[in-house]
């Protein structure tokens, strides 16, 4: 228990650094909410007006203090910009990402896994150099890219899926996964490059193993052999390096969800940062960086639990 | 180096070989008012004789900026990447080769920046600066330098744990000899495919980020800002982000090809 | 913009919008289809819905949303006269001091309260204070104090003539009223006595109206509006191909034409939307000799550049003013392209060619300035001046060119202000609280001021249009064009005539139908 222990306080403390930097940088943006908020229709009387009632002439330690002490005790406050208050609406943005995170990584799985398979059983062969050219392919392209292409395709060209908005799954579970599914793909298609590429050296790597030999010399068929023996040993490490990809989907969904209107935490920030919405941007940075560190905790201590390397006295 | 002679090897080099010539030599062959050169009355038109790959939306050449748009994206990207080296490699180098508490406090405010999605870290830096070709460079390479500090810190930790280097140190050796002559030189070469991949990264970084508004700064050509500005009429002219997604495409397949290869020849441990 | 050309377009515009498209135009001037109550309108919006108080808000997208939900006191005919509308009638003393307001007896707010003086009171103070941070509170800066000797009475004194006082109650920025007490909870739940009560936002991704049956006018056809906030331009045209809407308002400006000669669609287009602008900073040393302002003016075509940016969806024009308003300058016109000329005038100025260095700030808030600054660029440089574009998002624009005033040369968009008042004292005069451009003008400031006692409405005007003479002659501003507005439905939407109202920037949905429903 002592490594999580361990871990655990040093995440507390790296979410604490977290909360700072992501406050220290939201103040020193250029721009005013103020003015934001009034649009051309400002003048300096009701600039000064509302920034008062707005809290934005305190000083910056007594700004960082509501602050935290509002994240801690629950209240997040409200957006400058749009009067919602932030803690349900990230809430319910966060549904919404979580939907085309969880959709992408499956679709990615979908395809690397057998990709990564086919590439690592006929290694160094043109299956191989397909395989991973494929998969290069996917990364090599901007995912806005792709998601113009699809919204293209699908939605334009086919009309089988919307190019845009957001269905919550509570409303309309088959409704949620159609709105989900292009910006999924278009995230899936570029984390699949990393997944298929470690896919294939894990493969290779237990393909090459003793028992993997033993399997084989027994007369167990090579279908038996790659699916049960292999694949249930190169699970771990891939799903392991699947869980770290949550960051790289995190950074991603900011471009996405802008482009499909697809309205999630991305979404939120980019909104946000665009409007200088002090409270909302440290908000929406803070929880996404929280995710991203509590997700690789969580792979971690999986890792650990399954990998006997590491100890769990 | 029998590596770099495989499939891979030939088409990766080879595409990186021609996009930095054409980085390097478009900008001196082709004039600048090609590119920016407006013709009303060709506007999102297709490929003609005139523009063998059409025009934008205000009857700009595609070819010509697609042309001149690569020394834009592979200086903002190699600057970039240069710029997180700097600053990466003696913190990751420092941190990996002594250990304790350095270590521990270099290491822990990078995992604090990997919390950040680079493109989110990148995307707030450039809304601080305000958006120029500088503070892209700038933003872009402060979100990767995390990166490259991690890795270049694990790879001095393994050199440093060696024995030969471990016994060195017990002679006496200073500190910075001992980096110079044998860390620098064995952590090396998965530096150098880690920048290369990070180029790649680069490519698509300053892209996402032209696209957002926050990049590149027209009327310079960018691929990113020509992708973003296609946006609107991509469904009757296509080429307007074919062009120049084709070119961040190729660009990034050819990096990642080469990174592969380069992988395969210098550090064998990773396969 | 010729005189002749222009009465045509005014000509259009009165006789009701010009609308082309199958069933509809057909339907209306038969006058065989009769509306129908009932569904749900599906509205791709252009852009995302901000702050929803009335007062506070200052974008124009919410308040495009929010003429469904208020209504203001008074309003103003096609011909942009105002007339009665919570107020059946009023009355201006002799002295221009005192406004008398009769209100209706059967005006009922969303909440099931009957509206009273006490809430024109409410609103009109609510405004006035600077602490509730209104955009408009300047319009109440002159008054005095409000009464209500009784309970459809409301007298407003103001301490000084106010000429356009009236005017811009019109507004519902200024003029709107909302049940008393309501203020805390207009930015998330707006409350008035619109046709449509405010149901729901779920934010970023839609709003929803629902009909409010006791409306003073007559209760809305429509059940339902879903407003889906979609900026995307493509998105919101797959949409509306695709059937997922009943209609999109910004047809994106290059495809209009595509889109009138498709059967398969409804459009809507009007003039004026807005009204562009080219300006310079005035305290910016060069700009302050008007022979180099004048020289910048002289190397744009501005009906080229219209044809470029807008694709022709334009209309230029030299003067600001809304153009079937009275105070418009049909006499003045804009300069034409004559690079000699500009050259000769900046060499006067003591520039030579490649001396001057000018950085021009545009916001990517909207592609088309963007496209604008890059076909001027080329100009300018072809003119001699060394110049660079730096693209600003929108809030980055508002504090360096609106507030800090930290630019050389900027572009800019107006929705049409047609009370006149309202657009050259704010923009023009050297204390005007839209005057971002630091224009400082003794000649200039002394006609506002003047303007704005001037009660006789005639003489007023011949003011006003004497303040456009003087802008153009001395290139204050490079005044550009008025744009389109545009709207694209699909052929079971009915009254889509009635949607845009007489200030062209704002919507509403009271007589829209659904066919089918």
């Amino acid at each position: 228990m002592h490594y999580i222990a361990n871990r655990l306080l040093s995440v507390a403390f790296t979410l604490l650094l977290i909360s700072l930097i992501t406050f220290l940088v939201t103040n020193i943006l250029p721009g005013d909410v103020a003015m934001v908020i009034m649009g051309t229709q400002s003048n300096p009387e009701a600039l000064a007006g509302l920034r008062e009632s707005l809290g934005l002439n305190d000083p910056l330690i007594a700004q960082y203090g509501r602050w935290i002490t509002g994240i801690l005790t629950g209240d997040w406050g409200r957006s400058l910009v749009f009067k919602e208050a932030i803690g349900p609406l990230i809430a319910d943005k966060v549904v919404a990402s979580a939907l085309i995170v969880v959709m992408s990584m499956c679709i990615a799985l979908a395809a690397a896994i057998p990709l990564g398979i086919w590439a690592a059983v006929h290694r160094d062969k043109w299956q191989d150099n397909a395989a991973s050219t494929t998969a290069l392919f996917g990364v090599s392209l901007p995912d806005f890219f792709w998601g113009i292409m699809l919204i293209l395709l699908f939605a334009r060209y086919l009309g089988w899926l919307p190019s845009s908005g957001f269905v919550h799954p509570a409303d309309d579970f088959v409704a949620a996964v159609r709105h989900a599914f292009l910006p999924s793909l278009a995230l899936g298609l570029g984390l699949m490059a990393h997944l298929t590429r470690m896919t294939r050296s894990t493969m290779s790597s237990i393909l090459s193993q003793e028992f993997i030999r033993v399997a084989r010399a027994k007369g167990l068929t090579e279908r038996t052999v790659i699916w049960r023996y292999a694949l249930a040993n190169a699970i771990g490490p891939v799903m392991t390096v699947a869980g770290l990809q949550v960051g790289y989907l995190f950074g991603s969904i900011i471009v996405i969800e802008s482009l499909f209107n697809f309205t999630g935490m991305g979404w939120l920030t980019y909104q946000a940062l665009l409007n200088r919405d002090i409270p909302l941007i440290q908000s929406t940075v803070f929880v996404i960086a929280a995710v991203v560190m509590l997700t690789n905790l969580v792979v971690d201590l999986l890792y650990a639990a399954v990998d006997p390397r590491i100890k769990l006295p | 180096m029998r590596g770099f002679l495989t499939a891979k090897g030939i088409i990766g080099g080879g595409i990186v070989v021609i996009v930095l010539l054409t980085a390097l030599f478009a900008p001196l062959l082709i004039p600048d008012t090609w590119a920016t050169q407006m013709d009303m009355r060709a506007r999102l038109s297709g490929p003609t004789l005139a523009h063998p790959l059409g025009t934008d939306q205000l009857g700009r050449d595609l070819m010509y900026r697609m042309l001149l748009g690569a020394q834009t994206s592979i200086m903002i990207a190699g600057t970039a990447v240069l710029m997180s080296l700097v600053i990466g490699l003696p913190l990751g180098v420092i941190s990996g080769y002594f250990g304790g508490w350095i270590d521990n406090v270099l290491m822990r405010l990078v995992d604090t920046l990997l919390a950040f999605p680079a493109l989110l870290l990148a995307l707030t830096i450039s809304a601080v600066l305000g958006p120029n070709l500088t503070n892209t460079i700038i933003a872009i390479g402060i979100a990767f330098t995390p990166y490259l500090a991690r890795i270049i810190r694990g790879e001095a930790l393994r050199v440093a744990q060696m024995p030969y280097v471990e016994a060195a140190r017990a002679v006496g050796t200073p500190d910075t000899l001992m980096i110079i002559r044998h860390v620098l030189p064995n952590i090396m070469p998965p530096v150098i495919v880690q920048v290369t991949i990070s180029l790649a990264f680069a490519i698509l970084a300053e892209a996402g980020l032209s696209f957002l508004g926050l990049g590149t700064q027209p009327p310079d050509a960018s691929w990113g800002l020509m992708i973003q500005a296609s946006r609107d009429f991509l469904d009757v002219a296509p080429l307007t982000a074919l062009v120049p997604g084709a070119a961040v495409a190729i660009t990034v397949l050819g990096l990642n090809m080469f990174g592969d290869v380069l992988r395969d020849v210098l550090d064998p441990r990773t396969q | 913009m010729k005189r002749r050309d222009f009465l045509k377009t005014t000509t259009a515009l009165m006789g009701g919008l010009a609308i082309t498209g199958t069933g509809i135009g057909v339907a209306h001037a038969d006058g065989h289809a009769t509306p129908v109550s009932g569904g749900t309108l599906i509205w791709g919006h252009s852009e995302t819905t901000q702050n929803l108080d009335m007062h506070q808000t200052g974008t124009a997208s919410t308040g495009r949303l929010l003429q469904n939900v208020h209504e203001s006191i008074v309003t103003t005919d096609k011909d942009l006269n105002v007339v009665p509308n919570l107020a059946s009638s009023f009355e201006v003393s002799q002295d221009g001091l005192t406004y008398t307001f009769n209100l209706r007896d059967d005006v009922m707010f969303h909440t099931g309260a009957k509206m009273t003086s006490a809430d024109v009171k409410y609103s009109f103070e609510r405004c006035a204070d600077p602490a509730t941070g209104a955009t408009n509170f300047e319009v109440f800066n002159a008054v005095e104090s409000i009464d209500t000797p009784d309970d459809l009475t409301v007298i407003v004194n103001l301490s000084t003539v106010n000429a356009p006082f009236l005017s811009r109650l019109a507004e519902n920025g200024a003029g709107v009223v909302m049940p008393m007490g309501s203020g805390d909870t207009q930015g998330d739940m707006p409350v008035g006595a619109g046709p449509f009560k405010f149901v729901r936002r779920e934010f970023g991704n839609e709003v929803e109206l629902e009909r409010f049956d006791d409306y003073f006018d007559g209760p809305a056809y429509l059940d339902k509006i879903i407003s889906r906030e979609i900026t995307e331009p493509t998105v919101r045209l797959t949409g509306l191909r695709t059937g997922e809407l009943h209609m999109i308002n910004d047809i994106p400006l290059d495809r209009m034409a595509e889109f009138e000669g498709n059967d398969d669609f409804q459009t809507v287009s009007w003039f004026p939307l807005n009204f562009d602008f080219v300006n310079f900073n005035h305290d910016f040393e060069p700009f302050k000799d008007a022979r180099v302002r004048q020289a910048f003016d002289l190397m744009l075509d501005k009906e080229t550049l219209m044809l470029g940016a807008l694709w022709g969806q334009g209309t230029t024009s030299a003067s600001p003013s809304f153009p079937t308003s009275a105070s418009y300058n049909g006499d003045i016109s804009q300069r034409g392209q004559d690079f000699e000329r500009a050259r000769a005038l900046l060499a006067e100025a003591g520039y030579a060619p490649g001396e001057l260095k000018v950085v021009f700030k545009v916001t990517t808030n909207y592609p088309y300035h963007v496209d604008s600054a890059q076909i001027m660029l080329e100009w300018f440089r072809q003119g001699g001046v060394d110049m660079t574009i730096e693209q600003l998002t929108w809030s980055d624009w508002l504090s360096q060119v609106w507030v800090d005033k930290d630019f050389q040369v900027t572009m800019m968009n107006f929705f049409t202000l047609w009370e006149p008042d309202f657009l050259y004292y704010s923009l023009y005069h050297s204390t005007g609280g839209f005057n971002y451009r630091k224009i400082s003008e003794p000649a200039l400031d002394e006609m506002l001021e003047k303007a704005r006692i001037t009660t006789d409405s005639a003489a007023r005007m011949d003011i006003y249009k004497d303040v456009q003479t003087y802008i153009n002659e001395n290139t204050l501003d490079v005044i550009l064009w008025f744009r389109n507005g545009t709207i694209g439905a699909q052929p079971n939407v009915m009254g889509l005539d009635t949607v845009v109202q007489p200030n062209g920037s704002e919507m509403n949905f009271h007589k829209v139908w659904l066919k089918d429903a």
